[in-house]
């Protein structure tokens, strides 16, 4: 009984951390309480010199801690699926290396997982402050209508899920924040379980702005891996050929002034744009005829469904 | 390998499961072949897979695969057909409005030596208005763009040999252009009327879609089939066209400066190298889309390498 693994604890260390003892302590405790067995894994995405030093610390001080140091940074996402391939566990428990819940709440939080897939937390009741809120609220205000599955925190790293999930449900780079939706979308039952939100977790926070167009990038590909990853023609398709539509009406309506009205078309700087929607038109469906060859001659390799069960 | 698969594809079909298993099963008993019947639960909320589940409990050539959660028809085949074990495999609908009567008609037409059979719904027992008037358009516009007339595209009572259905790509709603693809790619196809029964339980659920998604499907296998095989042509094409304009433009502006009229050469000379530009990006285009090609699993002539026509069935038939 000792000796099998049920609960991998995975620990990303990427940017933001906190006191790396402290934490552990505090993360070891919450999980003794959970009565499962289980093991830690730090995976430093990077070099974090200090970090290492106390992990070695606590390593020598006969902690049973395995730390995985990637190369270089490759973003939380690489460094979680890393840290799944080398667990043992059939559940993967990741943390983030600041505190984002109180860790008395793991415990029940694993529990959860028992008639479901995945369990992702959410913060709840917020103590942050109302900055962070509304950012948070925003997001997910565009978030949702995009995911198909209604996330309050998606932004909340604490995360408990059958190590199946993340054999079938693939993200690398900065991608973590997807896992639960395209796990959802995957048709993995999905669960969302309000949490204590930690004391430490309260501070205000104003990123830089390339964090935020970073954010609107990921609502826009999260849009089209769920949507239209099977389909780009559709997507491409239409936003091509209605821009390309409105570029040939211009020129058309030019041409009829040329021919009937005898208005020289160099006194037309209107034919630039016209030209110009024509050009992008063409350019965006060239664009959607690309992805949509490469998924046809891929379609063999991209399963469009998971299975639960075969009998026989 | 076994000789036969019979696969359909079940979404809350609890009333239909028991009776569509017997009648397949009626049929399937007295050919004498090795063969399997495989229902693909796509996910269903009621007791599909309870009682598909206690059927296969019993009976070991009765396979059941169930999706985590309903993925829609075409990846419901394409799950059928990636599992399936036999030669042949036909293919019908879960609701009993196919009638597995049908299947020895079908084998008999794979063993004249066709790749596909297609069945065409000859008395079809569907709303006039809302299913078959759309499915005769949806039709005779596939006929149309593909060149290939298939008289009833959403007929799911079909059979493929094995390894010419394997190498067509089954994605998004693709199923209902098998026919048209497969044959495009050189494939014969044999077209036979069968029975059709009007719906006994529960209501349609896989409602036929609306015209504009399959004009749009049918755009796309239509541009994406030309395309996918020779892509430097079709992009060079459109390079020549865009090119021609630009050359056009600029032989205008020169006529025109020559006349020396009043106005802003910006703005023509502006038009001529946007077109320009255009042709640079449809050549780069089409270079990546022979990229793509090449290593892309799939190339339309692996369909002609398998038209070694079918070798017939090994097992229990010779004995009877």
């Amino acid at each position: 009984m000792e000796s099998v693994i049920e609960l991998s604890v995975i620990i990303p260390v990427v940017e933001r951390y906190d006191d790396i003892a402290e934490l552990y302590g505090l993360y070891k405790k919450g999980l003794e309480d959970s009565r499962h067995s289980h093991e830690f894994i730090f995976v430093l995405d990077g070099d974090f010199g200090e970090v290492l030093a106390v992990l070695k610390r606590l390593i020598a001080e006969g902690e049973k801690i395995k730390v995985i140091q990637l190369a270089r940074g490759f973003g939380e996402a690489t460094a979680l699926t890393i840290g799944i391939q080398h667990s043992s566990g059939n559940v993967i428990l990741t943390m983030p290396a600041y505190q984002q819940i109180e860790a008395y709440e793991i415990p029940r939080l694993v529990e959860s997982l028992k008639d479901c897939d995945m369990v992702i937390a959410r913060r709840w009741p917020r103590k942050d402050s109302l900055l962070n809120r509304i950012q948070s609220r925003v997001f997910h205000m565009f978030l949702n209508p995009v995911s198909e599955f209604k996330f309050h925190d998606i932004g909340c790293g604490v995360r408990v899920f059958r190590k199946q999930v993340a054999q079938e449900v693939h993200i690398y780079g900065d991608q973590h924040r997807f896992l639960p939706i395209l796990a959802y979308k995957y048709g993995f039952r999905v669960l969302e379980v309000d949490a204590v939100q930690s004391q430490k977790d309260t501070l205000q926070r104003v990123y830089s702005p390339g964090i935020y167009v970073r954010r609107i990038l990921d609502i826009f590909s999260i849009f089209f891996l769920v949507k239209f990853t099977k389909k780009p023609l559709r997507f491409f398709g239409i936003l091509g050929s209605s821009i390309f539509a409105v570029g040939f009406l211009i020129l058309l309506s030019l041409l009829f002034a040329k021919v009937f009205q005898g208005v020289a078309l160099a006194n037309r700087p209107i034919l630039l744009l016209g030209t110009l929607l024509v050009v992008l038109g063409a350019q965006i469906f060239a664009i959607g005829l690309l992805g949509e060859i490469i998924i046809f001659t891929h379609a063999k390799d991209i399963k469009e469904y998971t299975i639960d069960k075969i009998i026989n | 390998m076994k000789d036969l698969s019979v696969i359909a594809p079940l979404y809350n079909e609890e009333e239909c499961v028991r009776l569509l298993y017997e009648a397949i099963a009626r049929v399937v008993e007295p050919l004498r072949l090795d063969h399997e019947i495989l229902f693909v639960d796509d996910g269903s909320r009621d007791n599909t897979f309870k009682i598909a589940k206690e059927l296969a409990e019993r009976d070991k050539r009765l396979r059941v695969i169930r999706f985590r959660k309903n993925f829609g028809q075409t990846p419901a085949m394409a799950a059928g057909i990636d599992h399936a074990q036999g030669k042949i495999l036909i293919t019908m609908d879960g609701d009993l409005q196919n009638d597995p009567e049908d299947i020895p008609r079908f084998i008999e037409k794979i063993e004249e030596g066709y790749d596909i059979v297609c069945g065409w719904r000859e008395k079809r027992q569907d709303k006039l208005i809302t299913r078959k008037i759309p499915s005769k358009v949806a039709n005779w516009l596939i006929g149309k763009v593909t060149g290939v007339a298939i008289r009833d595209n959403g007929c799911s009572l079909k059979a493929f040999r094995t390894d010419v259905i394997r190498a067509i790509p089954l994605y998004s709603e693709m199923h209902r252009f098998i026919p048209a693809m497969a044959s495009i790619a050189g494939s014969r196809i044999a077209q036979i009327p069968v029975r059709h029964h009007a719906r006994k339980f529960g209501k349609s659920k896989y409602g036929l879609s609306r015209i504009y998604k399959v004009l749009l499907d049918l755009l796309m296998i239509k541009t994406v089939v030309s395309f996918s095989s020779r892509p430097m042509l079709c992009f060079g094409s459109m390079a020549s066209l865009a090119a021609s304009g630009s050359l056009l433009t600029f032989a205008y502006t020169i006529a025109w400066m020559n006349r020396n009229e009043r106005g802003s050469l910006v703005v023509l000379i502006g038009t001529a190298m946007l077109l320009g530009a255009l042709t640079i990006f449809f050549l780069f285009a089409g270079v990546l889309g022979e990229l793509v090609y090449k290593t892309g699993n799939l190339k339309m002539n692996t369909l002609a390498d398998i038209r070694a026509s079918f070798t017939g069935f090994e097992t229990l038939r010779k004995e009877g």
